[in-house]
């Protein structure tokens, strides 16, 4: 494939890394629960091969069909959120609703929302290009699906997935050339909600607070990120060695999913964790060469999309985990366990790598291309 | 332009300048200016990398150590305790406790409904210790459980895969003979600390160097590895007791218990020579495995913590102290015709029979009160204070017992004009069991006050002796001659006039003296007429003593004179030594008859 292995390269690195990751901090687990070592990784191989083949798919793909599928997308999205709170379909856990049943396991429709929000954003920018300024089109329309989304997202409630969703989307419009001041305006405005939000539900308020000083309370509400330092101090340079680290034991919660980066901390030290940013770093920047490169505008912001609904989590995952940002659900791309998150996030790559393809093709070479 | 139809006709649209243009800002400055922002975020991420996993790598470091890994210390294991023949007395035994880490349950509630039956503590008691230990790592719940107990805890931690729990082997002490010497003995903790006895006094010998386990956490839960680190057991101690005589002792006192209907029973048996314990009983007595169901007055060690009147044993302080001065002959005559004599204030002090006229050695073989006086007199008080305390009463005698009072005995300036007279006849102070031993055994063995002591020898773990304990003379405290001359007044009394035939004892002869004093009502402070200490004390053979007895009966129903109450356990006492100690008898045919005064 021309030219792709540029995006390719880092993410199979990543995605290799996360492999020998999940393994390394599921075996004890999956031996304590289930009696063999091999419970999480083979679901996660599962996933990482179903999202191989999707990824080669759509990268065959031309990603401007994709426009078409933009309003289905949207309803399925939205069809499968309301789904979540059907029971019998939809499954909770830990006192939420956020998944629905999908043989051999469950599915996150917040994480179709993520992509489906994307393109969606990205036809709509594209045809609405001229008129991003104003505060109709700019704000009042997409802020609109965005509130419809997080709503019924935070009645799950999941709120890191309404906020990185929203993130998501400031992003994109900005990107987008909505006002400054209108962005400034929103965020403003937003302010009282999210304070409300959080304040109004004590656990969001007690990670808030955990985040401000963990270790106040560092067996209590400190307690997962307390640990989660404690896993980086002990990788130190090099770490203690790969499926040597002891944080993962006992100590760190959520390890193969939130908290997976503090693993390769610990094992593989500053060096590796290091190696988990450059790959990433590569990514963004090829992702966003990608996006430069596009000839139309709808490649052009759904590229930048695409990129950066990955890399957004990536950052907040990592400043998650060294304590810069309140603790959040959030799983780390292409490296934690988590299928329905892995699937998307290679999926969105194999729209990358379809949209990379058209570079530099005319119209009619582009139209022959398509129907190869 | 609607949404609707740009869908249709504009599949591929490309970048129109203008539109790029007409924006606030260049769109491609935004993905610019965008870039900056994101590589900024990762190079925050990166900062905070290198100070958590360089600069504070150690201190982190020292976190996590402190988190996996906890050390508890456990009582080490303490010496052994024996009788002089090695025979054991106090060991240890292996067995569990069960612990808990409260930061791991999960269901405080169902854990504690499961465990509190088993180890009989009620639910709500466990919930409320593991909710507010909930952020310790280590907590007991039950210390030192049964078999039974831990076993069915096994398999509860079995069957619901509980990590949180686990059981840890201790040491605990266990004393294999039960009651037997438990008063020498004492007992310990749950930690393993002496509280009584010579557990108590020789802590610091038989109490081994603390043991620190490392607990280490795993995957798994909890996973305790049991270090041998530090594991020095201690010292072990070797009585001057024989766990024979001891046993002879304690079910002779036992029986008067019952016939008597006692309030308290003491009996003490010492090598007068040396001044070695053989045996110390106390009745009541109680179980050193579970000193917590005892009383407290069944754990206290009446001979070295009580003192009583002595009455008529005291005579033969103020006999020897006449004799040892000089100031008296043998053969010397009293006139105790008149059966009372007056003394400084209150009233006088009479005999309970009528003697005419008396030898000095018939004075104390009659136990005459009225002549007793006299003689005390002749010696005067200061120097009959000497003699009391050369004897060594008002004082400690040293023993290696914890408790140890010093008895009662006023000084000279606070005598009234009576004190002398009643101090003659025993009255007026106050001498612990032991004391008055150990005074007898200074007439026993030619006038030497010894130490008494109870540990022979403390030996190491690896048999070498850390210390011995060797006989200690105090002090001379009469001649030898005079000592001689006592024994055989002490040998007389019995011989000659006796009225306690069935105290008489096969083969060998006995010195003794009967005694019995009332009590003070500490109501009244009167003299109660009811309540009296009944006791005996003596040594055999007569004329090369190897044991010194004391017996004495608190409280005796039925009969109070000590000739009746306590020289009958004296002799069962003696009668089962001697065979015991295969003592020859001086002669076979001789009988020999324990006379005794009821004064």
């Amino acid at each position: 494939m021309k030219n792709s292995k540029g995006i390719i390269i880092p993410v199979t690195a990543l995605i290799v890394i996360g492999i020998v990751m999940v393994y390394s901090s599921t075996a004890l687990m999956s031996m304590g629960k289930y009696g063999n070592g091999f419970h999480f990784i083979w679901r996660h191989l599962f996933i990482i091969v179903i999202g191989f083949l999707t990824m080669f798919f759509l990268a065959r793909v031309n990603y401007q069909k994709l426009m078409v599928f933009v309003i289905p997308l949207l309803v399925l999205s939205l069809a499968l959120l309301i789904l979540v709170f059907v029971p019998g379909i939809g499954v909770s856990a830990g006192g939420a609703r956020r998944w629905i049943k999908l043989w051999p396991s469950t599915f996150q429709p917040s994480e179709l929302a993520k992509i489906t929000m994307v393109l969606f954003l990205a036809d709509y920018m594209s045809r609405n290009a001229s008129r991003m300024k104003s505060l109709r089109y700019g704000i009042i329309i997409p802020i609109s699906v965005l509130i419809i989304f997080q709503g019924i997202i935070l009645l799950q409630p999941d709120f890191g997935a309404a906020a990185s969703l929203g993130i998501l989307t400031i992003t994109l419009l900005f990107i987008g050339g909505v006002r400054w001041n209108y962005i400034a305006g929103l965020a403003l405005l937003s302010l009282p909600v999210i304070y409300k939000l959080v304040w109004s539900v004590s656990y969001r308020k007690d990670r808030i607070l955990s985040f401000l000083d963990p270790w106040e309370d560092p067996l209590g509400k400190g307690f997962q990120l307390v640990q989660s330092f404690i896993a980086f101090g002990r990788g130190g340079l090099t770490g203690v060695g790969i499926g040597a680290s002891k944080q993962k034991l006992f100590y760190l919660p959520e390890l193969h999913t939130d908290f997976i980066f503090s693993l390769i901390g610990e094992e593989t030290g500053i060096i590796g964790a290091a190696v988990v940013l450059c790959l990433f770093i590569w990514f963004f920047i090829k992702g966003i060469k990608i996006a430069q490169q596009t000839e139309d505008q709808f490649g052009y912001y759904l590229a930048i999309g695409l990129t950066m609904m990955i890399v957004n989590q990536a950052l907040i995952n990592f400043a998650v985990a060294v304590g810069a940002m309140p603790t959040k659900g959030l799983p780390l791309p292409f490296i934690s366990y988590g299928g329905s998150a892995a699937l998307i996030n290679m999926a969105a790559v194999g729209i990358l790598i379809s949209i990379l393809k058209s570079h530099g093709l005319q119209i009619a070479n582009y139209n022959s291309w398509v129907r190869r | 332009m609607s949404y609707k139809r740009a869908r249709k006709t504009d599949i591929r649209k490309l970048w129109d300048e203008e539109i790029i243009k007409s924006h606030d800002m260049n769109i491609r400055k935004r993905a610019a200016i965008l870039t900056a922002i994101i590589l900024f975020g990762f190079c925050v991420i990166f900062l905070r990398l290198v100070d958590l996993m360089v600069f504070k790598h150690e201190t982190l470091i020292q976190k996590a150590q402190q988190q996996y890994q906890k050390v508890i210390t456990l009582m080490p294991h303490r010496g052994m305790i024996w009788d002089r023949g090695m025979r054991e007395l106090a060991i240890n035994i292996e067995t569990d406790s069960l612990y808990a880490v409260p930061s791991d349950v999960n269901d405080v509630n169902t854990l504690s409904k499961e465990l509190a039956p088993l180890i009989r503590v009620s639910a709500s008691r466990l919930i409320s210790k593991l909710s507010s230990e909930r952020k310790k790592s280590f907590v007991w719940l039950a210390r030192k459980i049964d078999e039974e107990t831990s076993l069915k805890v096994g398999s509860l931690k079995n069957k619901l895969k509980l990590k949180e729990i686990g059981l840890l082997t201790e040491t605990k002490r266990y004393y294999p003979k039960g009651q037997l010497a438990s008063h020498i003995l004492g007992y310990t903790d749950i930690d393993n600390k002496g509280l009584e006895g010579v557990e108590l006094r020789y802590d610091k010998y038989i109490n081994g160097e603390k043991k620190n386990i490392l607990i280490t956490r795993d995957a798994r839960g909890v996973n305790l590895s049991q270090g041998s680190e530090g594991d020095i057991p201690g010292n072990n101690l070797l009585l001057t007791i024989d766990e024979g005589l001891q046993n002879i002792v304690e079910r002779e006192i036992e029986k008067a218990m019952e016939t008597w209907r006692a309030s308290a029973a003491v009996a003490i048996m010492m090598n007068p020579m040396t001044g070695e314990i053989l045996a110390m009983a106390n009745r009541p007595t109680y179980d050193p495995n579970s000193p917590a169901e005892a009383d407290v007055h069944e754990r206290r060690n009446r001979a070295v913590t009580d003192f009583y009147e002595p009455g008529s044993t005291f005579k033969v302080i103020a006999a020897a102290g006449v004799m040892d001065e000089g100031l008296v002959r043998l053969d010397e005559k009293f006139d105790v015709s008149k059966g009372f004599i007056n003394v400084g204030g209150g009233k006088p002090i009479r005999d309970v029979h009528r003697y005419g006229v008396l030898s000095f050695k018939e004075c104390v073989q009659k136990s005459s009160n009225v002549c007793l006086v006299q003689v005390g007199m002749r010696l005067g008080e200061k120097d009959f204070y000497k003699y009391v305390k050369k004897f060594g009463f008002g004082e400690k005698t040293g023993i290696d017992l914890p408790g140890e009072v010093n008895g009662f005995l006023r000084d000279p300036k606070n005598w009234s004009g009576r004190s002398l007279a009643s101090l003659s006849i025993g009255q007026e102070i106050g001498v612990t069991p032991l004391q008055l031993l150990r005074a007898y055994s200074s007439i026993a063995n030619g006038g030497n006050l010894m130490r008494p002591y109870i540990i022979s020898e403390i030996i190491s773990p690896s048999g070498e002796i850390v210390k011995r304990f060797t006989p200690a003379i105090e002090r001379r405290v009469i001649s030898e001659d005079t000592a001689r001359v006592m024994r055989d007044i002490l040998k007389t009394v019995v011989e000659v006039g006796g009225t306690a035939e069935k105290a008489s004892i096969k083969g060998n002869l006995v010195a003794g003296k009967t005694g019995t004093a009332q009590i003070i009502d500490t109501k009244t402070g009167r003299y109660s007429s009811n309540d009296y200490v009944s006791s005996f004390v003596g040594f055999v053979p007569a004329d090369n003593p190897r044991i010194a007895l004391i017996v004495v009966i608190y409280k005796p129903r039925g009969a109070t004179y000590g000739g009746v109450v306590a020289a009958p356990v004296f002799k069962n006492i003696v009668e089962h030594t001697l065979t015991y100690l295969n003592v020859p008898m001086d002669t076979e045919e001789n009988y020999v008859i324990l006379v005794s005064n009821p004064r």
